[in-house]
This record gives structure tokens, C-alpha cells and sequence, in this order.
């Protein structure tokens, strides 16, 4: 095990990193990444965070995969939610685009979300509650809030902008990076900083930590499962976890399927009152 | 027999001390061990129903004890939201949340939310050295804020507070944010007044977080354990000093009151035991006048309390706030025996020439009416130990061992203390003066006791038939009274009315709902409500009414394929239900794929096409091209679009896709969904349940003592006006602005479908705070709890909200069956207090019968043993009369008095009754025993009363209501009992001279104590 000098990144850019929480969330296993082998040569805290991103979002074009989603609390009450993502990357390589379609429980089937993810600027986010007949545009800033209820945030999905935090290189072995994030703005964020592993081979993010103001560990992300899926190293199974509650969230991904030829058309209002035949059907 | 203690002290005195400083050693050595509890739930055991569906409550829906923190301005013209105060609360926010704990155990935090690279570092230790030397004393830790894992005492995710509460609002175009309520402290007046609009527009905040006169906002600290709350309060004080004065900041709530009940309960026991001690060493003085003879009695009360909390402790059982009371008690009653032995002893001695004689005389005269009136007291405190209440089970079995461990060492220790420590020369000099009655002063005080004291027993003798109508007057009026007793118990009112947590408790409950909680839960009496018959049914009246008209092949289709569902689930359990819905499903599927194929087909086509640009010949065009779509519904469609020639791009494409959507719309399918959503839906996703709790929240807030009630429906409410909400264009008319008012205020309602209350439930369970909506329903939302505020923790109080609900409900059917249950700190009040009032009814019947049957084997006759109980009766007849007509509530002190009156009271009658034969035998007389009677016996008790009623005075000084009730009942009952005595035992016995000495002149002469 070779311990390397802690590097802060240099890297100023507009790339966004994928967060510990992204990497494992539901849109990573949309994304392709080429199969990045293990260098001899030392990469910088900011390459290593570069790579991540791409592993852990920019994989191809398009993508989709259905997730079943397992949420469970300290006492064991269980509660399940199964829905498609679509995932599509934009021409200028940095934004996407998120198209979640809820099939289950029959309460919440058809219920949809759509978020677009902007690097440069604030996310745009709708929700579609057809029992409703509604419609609801959702306003930015609150990317920390659970997502449906489960041990997921928003920022999972969209992403945590590589900005935002200041990366070092902790730890170096033949297997992971262990990186250390702070967040240059403390007060817009619940963490006081967290450390994530990432895989030397995958570059994706295998596991993050969260860390209170005190310095307590109080938040797990992790990626339980990774298959090569259509010659992409995906996720398969992640888990969120609240230390301090004791509530667990598992989703599992099936039915992943990359290049599927999704267009940027279906990402719109829309297709939120009529859901695109790739999610519905 | 009687002699062998004496004896034994007298031949042994060395022995004697030897022994009694060993095992007060030894006991002693106890207290480093001592545990405190000041949990009043303790007054139910661990096992008790109500406490433990309480607990199973708290679990199940998160909810923690809180200290509340209120924060009035009510100088300020916009009250608590200005940016000065609404800053200060945004910091104190952040210093709760982060506090941390210094290596060397103080504590540590932020100086504001805007510096969190400053810390601050606190020492919450008190400054006055009394109060820091009772902290060593009673090992409480001021800065203990942290469990043994380091974790906060506060529980950081549940605090409610502006600054870390979910808010949902309307932002810029038309869109909605969802974010805390004070997610940054204002800047500006404006902000500021926003914030205040989104709170008050917010059901679950109003009078709940901020009050509705916009003065007041309140904190919620969740604790981990109640028993924090008292540190936790000291750091909010701590944090808070430097405010302005404007700023107002008050903390209550049930635990601290509670909590800091104990921690000023040890500062009562520190001090109320010694002055009681040294209120009767001073009396004791003026009676005696020679600290050398009175130091024996004060020994004994020490070694009898030293030795009781010391087994206490040994034993493993906690202080609490009944067991704190045990040296008061223990005190008084432990000297008065002594006192018998040397008032007796003194005015004996004269006439012995040693005081081996003296002694052996007095304790062969005292020894059998100590026995019992130490028996009878014994019997009154043990019968404590049959209530179902742990804490007065302790305190009653311990202080009756301190009673007999008094006894014990008032046979054994006094005579042993006379022999080695009082000198005869220093007897003979003071015996003289005392019996004589003349000299100085107090002694002049004696002889005007003692003339009273006669002239009363002329009263007695003389006038007793108008005594005993007097009796027999007071005692109607009593019966009076004790019908008007009023059962009612404030752990809050615990504290003088000018204590900061009566005032606080009066300010909070004046601006806000109410900072008293209860518990109102609901679920399911039964499982499953309706069959699977009956949801076949429901589905195929529901498939009729839908699709009947338009499309009967498909419906006739659908109907068989649900009769035949129905009859292979027949008997399916809940289970199998998803299997069979799932079926269903399928089944719809295909009849879709018959039925709707061709519009699916065309509606899939137009929702794909590029809308930019879109002209209705390319529409045709894309229409022609679907290959999946019959001739007779692209005709259909070609038809209606002829309206819409003129429109092009989006407009055209929705304008066909609506069309498409009249047909697509019916779909088996989603229909199929639909049911299944609405037939498997948990209780509290049906909108008739949530409407019935709707209107049950609505007739409580008509009751006068609920300040507010809360729940998931308030909840559901509010999110389902805010998504549904539409801003009026900015330039509309007046009417139009009115309309959509009147639109929006319609949505704020329950939704009308299992599936619109779902899919609003769960952007619920998506906000910022994790899980808030699971305080007040599961997960599974079968089971829902209404967080009930109170403006009074009265328990009479709470006990008619219990009645109302319940009455209600018997008026007001709900739809399905519902199991109801309370729980909270408010009404665990309420059953213990229930149990209290019936065990000490029991314990009270009990320790009667078991005086009376030892009055009657003392006294070897059932009338006797009759007759000494009258005096005590009447006492608590009277006592508790008077209690009733004052209109003081019965709550536990006065509980706890009526059944160790009993067993103090009746010490005169013993004593009395026991005097009146010997002298009546003596004098062969009756009026002469009585004057006899009225001479040192009746001065005996005289002193007896005064000694014990002083003793508790110091009580009367406490800040502690229960003390100060203690005090004043104790002392009122010896007053009642003394007089009780001295007249209507003579009158009656004047009454019934003839019947009583009769019969005592046919006794066998051993049976006559001598």
C-alpha cells in the first residue's frame, strides 16, 4: 500500500464530479464509460475526480434501466418503489437529461419526474402527478432533499459539481483512490466533508462517507454490485444509508440497456402527460 | 419480656453504640451509590399497558420528549419576526446542532450560523458554590449533555426550529420550492415578513412553531432522554443571556418541569431534612432545656434516616421524588417516642434513686403503648407498600423499616445514651423545675399549656354532649366536602406560581396552542374490511359505470374475465391479492390490445412528432403512415382534426393528442391499476378515513382546553394546495382574481382518490427533512397519530379531551372500525394519577382495618379498639372535607398523606386510651381520672403534636408545591388529631362510662396493662 502526499486539485473546471452519492445512484448505470485500466503513472486528486465523473455519468450516449428500490427503516418497515430511468447525454457532452416513470406501487404508477441537469446553472426539475392531473415545475436549491422519500438525495441524480468541493488524494493502492472532499461553501450543506473510494480499474466511485459539523460519520453510499453491462462496468446494486435513523435504501437495476436511440424530444412536458413508449412500455 | 431490650441496654450500653455505629456505618457507606430519578412515568411500572403502548407509540412514530423554547417579542411592531430576533433563533439553531464536547468535558459550538469557524466554549457549572457543592453531592453533571458514546443529548434531525423545518411555497414561474422554512436568516424586513407569511400559511406551524399572533415562535429540543432535559435547558439559558432584552426567551414543556422538579427535589432534600432536624432539636430544648438529654432523640432520627436511605440506596432503588420525602417523614415521627420516654423519664426521676430504676420504670410503662403506636404507624406506611405504584411502594415499606428501626433504637439506644452520658448531678437540677412547673420562662409557657390543657378537659367532661354534636356536625360538613374532592395533578404546578417554568408555562400556552402533548393514534380494529367478493363487485360496478356505455364488447369481456378471477380468489388472503390483481392486469392487458391498439398506435405516433414546424398537412401525412391504426378510427381522427385547420406546431399537436386521448383514456389496464390502488389502499391513503379525522380534528378544536391539533391530514392539505396551486395571470381583473382564489382555496382538501392522496404523500416523504410525515403516520400508512397541543396539563383537563373524543366517536361512527389510544406525557399523568387515587383509597381501607384489629388485641376489646379509631376518622374526614370544600386538588402529595395519617393520628388515642384505664383505675372515678387525665398524659401528647408539627414546618419554606402541601397537612393533621383526641375521646367516654368501665372491670387482670 503506497500513501501518497495529499494533492488538493488543481482543477478549476466546469466538469461536474460525480459525487459518491451519484455514482451509485440510479442514473450511474445509465452511463459508459471506455474501460479504463490501472496506470502506473500518478494521477492528480483532480484527474482521479475528472475520471470518476466520467465513469460514473458519462458513459454512452443513452441509457435505461429499470430499478427497484428498497427502503428500510431502523425498525424493518419496509417500503418499495419500482420505476424506469432514462438517462440522455446532450450534444455538448455535459448536460442530460433524467426521465423517471414510476410503475409501482399502483398508487403511484405513472407518476414521472424530469430533471435536466445544467453544469453550468441551476437544474430544472417537473413532476407529473397523474392522479392529479398535474403538472408542477419544481423550484432549484434544494439538491439534499431525500429523494421520494428513500435514503437517496436529488444530488444523487443530478450530481455534485466538481467546484463545489475541494478533492484530495488521500490514499493510493492497486485497487482504489481514496479521496477526501470539502465542500468550499460549509454552510449550503449539511456535511462537514466525506471520502469516497474510487476504483482504480472502473474509476467508478465504490464508496462514500458523509461526515457531520461534529465530525461524525452519519451517511454511507456505496456501490454493492458492479456487472459489465454491454462492455460498461455498471453499477447493478447500491445501498444509501442513514447512520443516525437507521434507515437503509437498496436499488437493484434490471433490464439495463445502453444506446437505446432515445431522443432529446421525449426529456419535455410533454411526454411528462404522456409517457415516451420507453418508459411506459 | 418487655424489659430484655432495656435491660440488655442498660447492663451493655458500650455494646448498644458499638452496634448502631457499625450499622450506620455500614449503611452509610451506601450513598456514593445513590441513583436519582425524577421521572413521575416511573410511577407506573415498567410493565404497565398505557406506558408501554406510550413507548410503542414514541417508536413507532419517532416522536421524542421535547424542551420547548419559546422566543416572545412583544415590543417589536412585527413581533418575533424581525431580522434581529429571527437571526438570533437562525443561530441558536446552529449551536444546538452543533454542539460538541471538549476534552476537558465542557462544551463546545459555534458563535453563530455566519462564523462557524469560531467556537465557543461553555461551562454551564453553576457560580453559587452551594449549588456546585450539591451538584458533587448528588454527582449531577451540569455540562452533561452527551451520552456515554459521545453522542448529543439533542437529537439533531428532529429539532424543529424555522431554520430546519420543511417548507413548501410558491416561487417564480408558477413553480414550487421546497426547502426550509428559514433556510438562510432574513437580511431585510421583507424577508423577514416572507418568512412569517410562509409559517402562518402553513397548518402545521401555526400555534405550533410560531404563534398566531405572530409574537412568539417556539424551538422544539428533542432529547434522547427526559432526563437530559434539565442541562439541556441550563445551555439554552446559557446560549440566550446576551439577548436583548426585547427577546424574551422562556423554556418549558413537560420534561424539563419534570426534570427540573428532580434536580430542586435534592436541593429540598439537602435542605428541608436538616431543618427539620434542627426546627425539633430547638423544640426539644425549650421542653428539656439540657442539650445532653436531648441530643439522644436527635441521634436516633439520624441513625434511623441515615440507616433507612442508606438500605434504600444499598437496595438498589433509585431516589425519587416520593423516596426524597423519607428523611422529612422519618424525622419527626423517630423523636417522638423518645420524647414519651424523657418527658415520662423526667418526671419520674425524682422519685428513683438511680436512673437504672427510673429507666426500667418509664420503659415498663411506655414499652407496650410505643410498641403499638410504632406498629400502628408501621401498619399505615407498609399499607402503602399494596399500591400499584412502584415509587410509593419504596417510600412506604422504607420509611415503615425507619419507623420500626426508631422504635428499636429508642429501647435500646436512649437507655444505653442515659447511662453513659447523663450524669445524675445534672438531673437532679433540672427534674425539679420541670415538674414543678414554676422558673423561668418556657417553663412558665408549659404551666399555661398545662392550665389550658386542664381547663379544656373540664370541657370535655362537662360539656360533651355539645361536643360530640359538634363532631357530629363537622363530620356531616366533612362528607360534604369530601363529595366536592376534585382528583387533579400538574407536575407543572409542582412549582410555586413565580418559579420561571410556571411562567414560562403560562406565557407559551397564552400565545401558542399549547405545550402540553398528547397522543391521539388510530388503526384498524379489524385487518381486512371487505371480501374479495365485495371487490370484485366494487370493480365490476366501477367497470360498468365507466365503460358500459361507450364500449360494451370490451366491458362484457372484462366482466367475465373478473367473474372468473373472482371465483378462483375466492377465498384468497390478503396475500394473494397482489397475485390476483396482477392477473387482472394482464387479463386488461390483452383486451386493450384489442380494443385500443389503433388509437394507442396513432396517439404514440403524434406524441413523437417534432412540434416545431408542425402543419396539419404533415399531421395527415404521419396519421396516413400508421400502419397499426384501423381505417375507421384514422377517419375518426382526420374528422375532428378538420376543426383545428388553422392551428399548427404544439397547439395542433395537443389539439389531436386530446383527441386520441378520449379514446386511450379507457384503458382496462390502467383501470384495472386504478382499482387496485383504490381496493388495496392502507387506511390512511382513503380518503373517507382522512376526512373523518378531518372532521374529528375540526370538533376538537371547539374544545376550549385544545389549543391545536395536528396531523398527516394537515399535512396532505397543505401540499396538495401548493402543487395544485395556479397564480392568477398578473393582469387579471378582479372577478378573475377572485376566481382563481376560490379554485386554489378548493384544493386545500383531500384529495378525492386513494391514488392523488398517494402521489401527494409521497412528495411528502421527498422533502428536505427526511421522514418529518412519519411523525404522524406509518410507513404503511395504516396507522395514524394526531399530535394533540393542550393549553392545560391539568389531568382533569386531559381527561375530558379523552371524554369528548370518545363521545364524538360514539356520535360520529367513523367508516371503518378504528382502535383508538392515547399517549404522551400529559396523559401517562392521568393513568398513574388514576391508579394513585384507587390504590390509595385500598391502601387506606387496609391500613384501617389493620390498625383496628391491633386497637382491639391492645386493648383487648373491640370496643376500645372502635373507639380509638374515631379521633383518626374524623381527622381524615375532615382533612380531606376541608380539601374538598377549599377546592384543592387531590393530587399526589395529598394522595400519599391519607394513608400515613391514619397511623400517626391514632398515636394519641393509644396513648389516651391507655392513660384513661390506668387512671380510671387508680381513681375508681372517671371525672377524676379525666382531670388526672388532663395533667402530664394530655400534656405528653400536647408535646407529642407540637414536636411533630414543627418539625415538618421547614417544609412550608420550599419551592416545591408538594413539599409545602406535606407540610401544611402535617402539621393540620396533628393539630385535628390532638384536638380530636383531647375532646371527643372524653366526651364519648363520658358518653359511655358506664358500658366501658363495666366491661373492663369484667377483665381478667392480666389483660389490664400495667
Amino acid at each position: 500500500m503506497r500513501k501518497m502526499k495529499s494533492v488538493s486539485s488543481p482543477r478549476g473546471g466546469e466538469v461536474r464530479v460525480g459525487s459518491p452519492l451519484s455514482a451509485v445512484c440510479l442514473c450511474v448505470i445509465l452511463m459508459l464509460t471506455s474501460f479504463v485500466m490501472a496506470r502506473d503513472v500518478a494521477l492528480t486528486a483532480g484527474e482521479v475526480v475528472e475520471k470518476a465523473n466520467q465513469a460514473a455519468y458519462y458513459a454512452a450516449k443513452d441509457g435505461l434501466a429499470d430499478v427497484a428500490m428498497t427502503i428500510t427503516d431502523a425498525s424493518g418497515n419496509v417500503r418499495k418503489r419500482e420505476f424506469r430511468v432514462l438517462r440522455f447525454t446532450m450534444p455538448n457532452g455535459k448536460d442530460q437529461k433524467f426521465y423517471v416513470y414510476f410503475t409501482s406501487p399502483a398508487d403511484v404508477r405513472r407518476m414521472a419526474y424530469l430533471v435536466w441537469k445544467n453544469v453550468d446553472t441551476d437544474d430544472d426539475r417537473w413532476l407529473w402527478l397523474p392522479a392529479l392531473s398535474l403538472v408542477k415545475r419544481i423550484a432549484p436549491g434544494d439538491k439534499r432533499s431525500s429523494f421520494v422519500g428513500s435514503d437517496f438525495v436529488y444530488e444523487d441524480v443530478s450530481g455534485r459539481g466538481i467546484n463545489e468541493d475541494k478533492h484530495e488524494l488521500i490514499e493510493q493502492t492497486e485497487e482504489s483512490y481514496v479521496l477526501k472532499s470539502t465542500p468550499r461553501n460549509e454552510a449550503a450543506v449539511e456535511f462537514s466533508y466525506y471520502s469516497i473510494v474510487i476504483d482504480a480499474k472502473t474509476f467508478l466511485p465504490r464508496k462514500a462517507e458523509y461526515y457531520d459539523k461534529n465530525g461524525k460519520l452519519y451517511r454511507r453510499v456505496e456501490a454493492k454490485k458492479v456487472d459489465i453491462i454491454e462492455g460498461h462496468p455498471t453499477v447493478t446494486e447500491s445501498v444509501a444509508s442513514d447512520l443516525k435513523s437507521g434507515s437503509k435504501t437498496v436499488n437493484k437495476f434490471k433490464n439495463i440497456k445502453y444506446d437505446v436511440g432515445l431522443t432529446e424530444r421525449i426529456f419535455s412536458e410533454r411526454f411528462l402527460r404522456r409517457p415516451p413508449r420507453e418508459a411506459a412500455r | 419480656m418487655k424489659f430484655l431490650l432495656t435491660d440488655f441496654s442498660l447492663k451493655r450500653p458500650w455494646w448498644i453504640l458499638g452496634f448502631v455505629v457499625i450499622l450506620t456505618g455500614i449503611l452509610a457507606a451506601q450513598f456514593p451509590r445513590v441513583t436519582f430519578d425524577n421521572d413521575p412515568e416511573n410511577m407506573l411500572s415498567k410493565d404497565e399497558h398505557v406506558r408501554m403502548f406510550h413507548h410503542r407509540v414514541k417508536q413507532k412514530f419517532n416522536l421524542y420528549d421535547f424542551v420547548i423554547v419559546g422566543i416572545v417579542n412583544e415590543k417589536h411592531a412585527d413581533g418575533v419576526f424581525n431580522v434581529g430576533t429571527l437571526g438570533r433563533i437562525h443561530d441558536l439553531t446552529g449551536q444546538l446542532l452543533q454542539l460538541r464536547r471538549t476534552e476537558e468535558g465542557l462544551l463546545s459550538t459555534i458563535r453563530s450560523a455566519a462564523q462557524s469557524g469560531e467556537r465557543l466554549v461553555l461551562d454551564l457549572t453553576p457560580d453559587s458554590r452551594w449549588q456546585r457543592g450539591l451538584n458533587v453531592a448528588f454527582r449531577h453533571d451540569p455540562n452533561g449533555l452527551f451520552d456515554s458514546e459521545g453522542t448529543s443529548a439533542i437529537i439533531g434531525r428532529e429539532l424543529i426550529s424555522p431554520s430546519v423545518v420543511d417548507s413548501i411555497q410558491q416561487a417564480e414561474f408558477g413553480s414550487l420550492k421546497l426547502e426550509y422554512l428559514m433556510e438562510q436568516p432574513p437580511g431585510t424586513r421583507e424577508e423577514a415578513l416572507a418568512i412569517r407569511e410562509n409559517a402562518m400559511s402553513n397548518p402545521l406551524y401555526r400555534g405550533t412553531l410560531v404563534s398566531e399572533d405572530e409574537k412568539a415562535i417556539c424551538v422544539y429540543i428533542p432529547i434522547t432522554e427526559k432526563t437530559f432535559s434539565y442541562n439541556v435547558a441550563a445551555l439554552v439559558k446559557a446560549l440566550t443571556h446576551d439577548w436583548p432584552q426585547d427577546d424574551q426567551v422562556y423554556i418549558t414543556g413537560l420534561p424539563v418541569a419534570e426534570d427540573t422538579f428532580g434536580v430542586e427535589m435534592l436541593v429540598q432534600m439537602a435542605t428541608s431534612a436538616p431543618l427539620a432536624g434542627l426546627a425539633i432539636f430547638v423544640l426539644l430544648l425549650i421542653f428539656f432545656r439540657r442539650l445532653s438529654l436531648i441530643i439522644a432523640p436527635m441521634i436516633v432520627a439520624v441513625v434511623s434516616v441515615v440507616c433507612t436511605m442508606g438500605l434504600l440506596i444499598g437496595l438498589g432503588f433509585d431516589v425519587h421524588i416520593m423516596s426524597s420525602m423519607i428523611a422529612i417523614f422519618l424525622m419527626p415521627i423517630a423523636v417522638a417516642d423518645s420524647v414519651h420516654i424523657l418527658s415520662e423519664f423526667f418526671d419520674v426521676y425524682s422519685r428513683f434513686e438511680t436512673k437504672r430504676d427510673a429507666v426500667r420504670h418509664v420503659m415498663g410503662h411506655l414499652f407496650t403503648p410505643m410498641l403499638y403506636t410504632s406498629l400502628t404507624t408501621i401498619a399505615g406506611f407498609a399499607s402503602l407498600g399494596l399500591t400499584p405504584i412502584p415509587p410509593v411502594r419504596v417510600f412506604g415499606l422504607h420509611v415503615a423499616f425507619g419507623v420500626g428501626l426508631a422504635w428499636v433504637l429508642t429501647m435500646t439506644l436512649i437507655p444505653a445514651y442515659i447511662m453513659l452520658f447523663v450524669s445524675d448531678r445534672a438531673l437532679s437540677k433540672v427534674a425539679p423545675t420541670h415538674v414543678m412547673g414554676i422558673g423561668e420562662s418556657p417553663v412558665v409557657r408549659k404551666g399555661t399549656l398545662m392550665g389550658g390543657l386542664e381547663w379544656l378537659g373540664g370541657v370535655s367532661y362537662r360539656y360533651w354532649r355539645i361536643v360530640l354534636a359538634v363532631t357530629v356536625l363537622v363530620m356531616g360538613l366533612s362528607v360534604y366536602g369530601i363529595s366536592k374532592i376534585r382528583v387533579n395533578d400538574n407536575p407543572v404546578k409542582w412549582f410555586t406560581s413565580s418559579h420561571p417554568i410556571r411562567v414560562a408555562d403560562e406565557v407559551l400556552n397564552a400565545h401558542f396552542g399549547g405545550t402540553y402533548t398528547a397522543y391521539l393514534t388510530f388503526e384498524a380494529a379489524r385487518a381486512e374490511a371487505s371480501t374479495c367478493a365485495e371487490k370484485a363487485r366494487a370493480i365490476g360496478d366501477a367497470a360498468k359505470k365507466r365503460f358500459g356505455r361507450v364500449m360494451p364488447a370490451a366491458t362484457a369481456e372484462f366482466l367475465a374475465v373478473l367473474e372468473s378471477h373472482k371465483q378462483l380468489y375466492a377465498n384468497v388472503t390478503s396475500s394473494d391479492l397482489r397475485k390476483c390483481f396482477l392477473s387482472l392486469v394482464n387479463a386488461a392487458t390483452e383486451i386493450d390490445d384489442r380494443a385500443f391498439a389503433s388509437w394507442n398506435a396513432l396517439a404514440d405516433e403524434i406524441n413523437y412528432l417534432e412540434a416545431d414546424g408542425l402543419t396539419h398537412e404533415r399531421l395527415l401525412d404521419a396519421i396516413g403512415a400508421v400502419e397499426a391504426a384501423t381505417d375507421r378510427d384514422r377517419k375518426i381522427l382526420i374528422t375532428r382534426l378538420q376543426e383545428a385547420r388553422r392551428l399548427v406546431g404544439l397547439e395542433l399537436l395537443e389539439y389531436a393528442l386530446k383527441i386520441c386521448d378520449e379514446f386511450t383514456a379507457l384503458s382496462f389496464r390502467e383501470f384495472a391499476f386504478e382499482m387496485q390502488a383504490e381496493l388495496t389502499a392502507p387506511l390512511f391513503k382513503q380518503p373517507v378515513i382522512l376526512r373523518y379525522v378531518e372532521a374529528l380534528q375540526q370538533h376538537l378544536s371547539a374544545n376550549a382546553v385544545v389549543g391545536k391539533s395536528s396531523s398527516a391530514v394537515d399535512a396532505l392539505k397543505k401540499a396538495a394546495y401548493e402543487l395544485s396551486y395556479v397564480a392568477p395571470p398578473a393582469d387579471a381583473e378582479r372577478d378573475e382574481r377572485n376566481g382563481y382564489d376560490k379554485r386554489n382555496r378548493d384544493q386545500f382538501a383531500v384529495p378525492d382518490t386513494v391514488s392523488a392522496v398517494a402521489q401527494v404523500f409521497t412528495q411528502l416523504e421527498g422533502m428536505k427533512k427526511k421522514d418529518s410525515l412519519f411523525h404522524l403516520v406509518t410507513k404503511d400508512y395504516q396507522e395514524a397519530n394526531v399530535w394533540v397541543q393542550l393549553k392545560s396539563g391539568d389531568n382533569r383537563d386531559m381527561e375530558a379531551v379523552v371524554r369528548d373524543v370518545r363521545t364524538y366517536m360514539l356520535s360520529h361512527p367513523p367508516p371503518v372500525e378504528l382502535n383508538v389510544g392515547w399517549a404522551g406525557l400529559t396523559y401517562l399523568n392521568v393513568v398513574w394519577q388514576d391508579k394513585m387515587v384507587k390504590g390509595m383509597l385500598s391502601s387506606l381501607i387496609s391500613s384501617f382495618i389493620v390498625v383496628l384489629v391491633m386497637m382491639a388485641v391492645l386493648f383487648r376489646s373491640p370496643v376500645y379498639g372502635l373507639l380509638s379509631m374515631i379521633p383518626l376518622s374524623v381527622t381524615i374526614a375532615l382533612i380531606y372535607g376541608l380539601i374538598g370544600l377549599v377546592g384543592k386538588d387531590y393530587d399526589m402529595p395529598v394522595a400519599v398523606l391519607s394513608a400515613l395519617t391514619l397511623g400517626l393520628s391514632v398515636d394519641f388515642s393509644i396513648h389516651f386510651l391507655q392513660r384513661a384505664r390506668e387512671l380510671q383505675k387508680q381513681t375508681g372515678s372517671w371525672q377524676e381520672a379525666s382531670r388526672q387525665m388532663f395533667k402530664e398524659p394530655a400534656m405528653a401528647i400536647s408535646r407529642n403534636a407540637i414536636t411533630i408539627s414543627i418539625g415538618f414546618t421547614p417544609l412550608l419554606l420550599a419551592p416545591l408545591v408538594p413539599y409545602r402541601t406535606v407540610g401544611f397537612f402535617l402539621a393540620t393533621i396533628m393539630a385535628v388529631s390532638w384536638a380530636a383526641t383531647l375532646f371527643i375521646l372524653p366526651a364519648l367516654i363520658t358518653a359511655l362510662e358506664r358500658f366501658l368501665f363495666r366491661s373492663m372491670d369484667k377483665m381478667p387482670e392480666e389483660a389490664q396493662l400495667k
